[in-house]
């Protein structure tokens, strides 16, 4: 496969946005071919150091994060603050096809970067846009995070607790990367628009609206009045056989039995608790519901006997239906990670493998990470290809406006 | 607008798919203007019209609000695949299509023969969709995959979403589903491209758990090289206390964000009205103040715990602190920024009258408004009959059972 036949071969992209969500919708976009240009201010993305700054993020001698979020990208300096880099700016929008944003819309007013200012340089530009809370209303303004904007203001984080307990936590970037596939559809179908109409247009998509789609059901259920409280924690489940357990080496197990009575005794086999099965204060489905604490109690004080190794094949030995709670550090070497192609190889010596995004095409593969750019490693190269001459780059970067 | 204006006006999508991340990827392309078709056995029909009924984790309600978000703007054909008679209509409609998806296992589509060779054949120009849980090969190809197990389990999201020393996190229904949705979308519009760059039809597809393993990608990104996990600690033992929650006097919960306190400390403690704090020699810089996070937690937590949070939503307000409030999402849906936002759209639909809009946003289209979802093989007739069958020949398919 030649870089060529990739789907999005001959497309160039710039990403002018910072963090996650909008980078990684352009990783995407590289991923299938496009040129990813990343364009920078004289500090870099922050995402750069995110790992050292962000206390929830696993430390590593390799900056994987920022890696991930910049695969197969090109990097030039521009201070668009700086009227001379805001008009090489426009050399560059002139010859794209894509431009991702993320500013907030005050930022983009005052850098004159707003899908009105664009449009007049390329109208075949597609213009994608991504905020926190949307383009318009009272918290259009408002900075959005992935745990604020998409998970919290949402209402996922409250709907995710137990009982009494602390709302629930995102993991690093989890809402980030979904909305991320949302961006990349939205570009997709302006570019379908584009080849019919020959016209670019502005698209978008906002971390709150990401989150809300991700919750859906209980969305739309509380549109007709509908709603559900909070779980009760495992030490008081509504069913002790759909609940989960800690295991003597601090694993879960999640025990999902639907057909009670058929698993009930396989069930108290495998937890080497035969004297259960006919205990009358659990001989039917009705009492184990009723007396479901005093079953839970039961159980985990099985569960807790032995580690997660021996349950999963004793489970699987008779027969009862469980679900596997991975930790992440299982994940990369689980061969079926592998085999649906999320864990691939990279070419960097030192990052030997990476997340792929989650897209996959019978015609085409993803092309494999090479490193991130330096901060304006590719200046140069890219204001050369815009058409700017030798000396104009040399006065751009005296100026400070490029590095 | 008109609907032919719409980006995907003109295709037709055939979803032989049941539950929810296949369904509504297909509603996405439906709500910008595909023609979409919705293949499912006579009788019940997708499984997923009676979750609203039969799932303990759905909130109760008389009305089917699920399948407003997952079945609206299609119609409904009820065909029995099992049945040798429906293989020759859906070889029809398959020919007439440019897009399937598909989410059976894969024993299953083998036993159907709906996998990609067995129907290329009959439409190369095809865009063939795959959803599966776990990919389409490997030890756990055939394993039915939800997004419960697939998506959150498999993929370490539970694990990780756990406060040092408590219970794996929750996922919400369909939650992952619904991510996947749109990488099912951008899958597929990535095939539409290919197709008019090269005339062909392809395969394309995903799966719960490369969905699952994406967003959980920093995390899995750092595990793959073997760096060290971190516990999440709970909220009143924080590694940092100013990306952190506080409960505030209203029982309510503030979600601090200040990841840039390089820059925002002095502003951080004049706002919340502690401004000698930046002058406390114990916080001087990031380093001192991540190192004692839990004694600045002591100082944080009472004072956010003395206001209730519309005061605290008035004193960070153009502060520049990234901060949030633990929304309900009873609240959300009367949330003026939600309206802003296009998140939630009118129906028709008298029994469902709002619904959430795919997050896609269009400025030259907007999502068609939806009405009432179809019913079990309600436009089976009227399907057929764009066939060109005749009365004669639906009579005799509905006799055999094979239509519904």
């Amino acid at each position: 496969m030649t870089d060529s036949a990739l789907p999005l071969a001959g497309l160039r992209v710039l990403d002018i946005s910072s963090f996650i969500a909008a980078p990684a919708a352009a990783v995407v976009l590289g991923d299938w071919g496009a040129d990813v240009i990343k364009i920078e201010g004289p500090d870099g993305d922050p995402n750069r150091r995110i790992m050292h700054d962000s206390s929830n993020y696993p430390k590593s001698p390799v900056n994987y994060p920022w890696q991930m979020d910049s695969r197969n990208k090109r990097s030039i300096v521009l201070d668009l603050k700086q009227p001379a880099a805001r008009a090489a700016l426009d050399r560059l929008i002139a010859k794209s096809d894509i431009l991702i944003c993320n500013f907030p819309p005050l930022v983009r007013e005052k850098l004159k970067l707003t899908y009105d200012d664009i449009k007049p340089v390329n109208p075949r530009l597609i213009y994608a846009s991504l905020t926190g809370y949307g383009e318009q209303g009272p918290d259009r303004d408002r900075p959005g995070f992935d745990a604020t904007a998409y998970f919290a203001r949402s209402g996922l984080l409250d709907a995710q607790r137990y009982e009494d307990g602390p709302p629930g936590v995102p993991g690093p970037a989890q809402g980030d990367r979904a909305t991320a596939m949302t961006l990349v559809s939205a570009i997709l179908m302006a570019l379908i628009h584009r080849t019919k109409t020959g016209e670019g247009s502005w698209v978008g998509t906002s971390l709150l609206g990401n989150g809300l789609w991700s919750c859906g059901v209980i969305a739309q259920a509380a549109l007709v009045g509908a709603f559900l409280g909070p779980r009760p924690p495992p030490d008081r489940p509504r069913s002790a056989l759909g609940n989960i357990y800690r295991t003597s080496d601090d694993r879960w197990l999640q025990l999902t039995i639907v057909r009670t009575d058929k698993l009930w005794a396989p069930l108290c086999q495998a937890l080497e608790r035969p004297d259960l099965i006919d205990d009358p204060r659990f001989a039917a489905e009705a009492e184990r519901r009723a007396r479901s604490a005093e079953l839970a109690a039961i159980f985990s004080e099985a569960f807790a006997r032995k580690p997660y190794e021996h349950w999963r094949k004793a489970l699987a030995a008779k027969e009862v239906t469980f679900g596997v709670i991975s930790r992440p550090q299982d994940v990369p070497d689980d061969q079926q990670a592998v085999a649906c192609g999320a864990v691939v190889e990279t070419a960097m010596p030192d990052m030997k493998r990476t997340l792929a995004n989650p897209v996959q095409l019978g015609f085409a593969k993803q092309r494999p990470a090479q490193p991130a750019p330096a901060l304006g490693q590719h200046s140069d190269e890219i204001l050369g290809e815009a058409g700017l001459s030798a000396a104009e780059i040399v006065a751009l970067k005296a100026s400070g406006a490029v590095r | 607008m008109s609907e032919e204006a719409l980006p995907l006006a003109g295709l037709l999508v055939l979803d032989v798919s049941t539950f929810i991340a296949a369904p509504a990827a297909a509603v996405a392309l439906a709500d910008y203007g595909a023609d979409v078709i919705k293949i499912e056995a006579p009788g019940e029909g997708d499984p997923h019209r009676h979750n609203y009924k039969r799932s303990a984790t759905y909130p109760r309600s008389d009305r089917n609000f699920p399948l407003q978000l997952d079945g609206r703007l299609k119609r409904s054909i009820a065909l029995d695949l099992k049945k040798d008679t429906a293989r020759p209509v859906l070889e029809k409609l398959i020919r007439r299509a440019d897009i399937m998806i598909v989410n059976f296992p894969p024993p299953a589509r083998e036993r159907l023969k709906l996998r990609w060779e067995d129907v290329e054949p009959l439409n190369p120009r095809l865009v063939y969709c795959s959803l599966t849980g776990y990919g389409e090969t490997g030890p756990d190809r055939d394993r039915p995959g939800f997004d419960v197990s697939a998506y959150f389990g498999r993929s370490g999201i539970l694990d990780a979403a756990r406060y040092e020393g408590g219970p794996p996190g929750l996922s919400l229904p369909a939650q992952g589903d619904r991510a996947t949705a749109m990488t099912l979308v951008a899958a597929i519009l990535l095939g539409l491209r290919h197709r008019d760059q090269t005339g062909k039809g392809s395969w394309v597809g995903t799966s719960l758990y490369a969905n699952g393993a994406w967003a959980n990608g920093t995390t899995l990104a750092g595990a793959a090289i073997g760096a060290k996990m971190v516990p999440r600690w709970p909220p009143d033992k924080p590694r940092n206390a100013l990306t952190n929650l506080y409960r505030t006097r209203d029982d309510r919960w503030l979600q601090l964000l200040v990841v840039r306190d390089d820059r925002l400390w002095d502003t951080f403690c004049r706002a919340i009205g502690r401004p000698e704090l930046a002058n406390d020699t114990r916080f001087t810089d990031r380093e001192e103040r991540k190192q004692r996070a839990l004694e600045l937690h002591a100082e944080l937590a009472p004072v956010f715990a003395a206001r209730s949070y519309p005061e605290w939503e008035k004193a960070l307000a153009n502060t520049g602190i990234p901060f949030g409030v633990i929304e309900r999402v009873t609240d959300v849906v009367d949330d003026e920024q939600a309206g802003h936002a296009g998140i939630f759209a009118e129906t028709a639909n008298p029994e469902v009258p709002r619904t959430v809009n795919n997050p896609i946003r269009l400025g030259f289209a907007k999502p068609r408004r939806s009405g009432r979802p179809a019913a079990v093989g309600q436009h089976s007739e009227e399907i057929l009959r764009e066939l060109s069958y005749s009365e004669a020949e639906i009579d005799v398919l509905k006799k055999s059972g094979a239509l519904g």
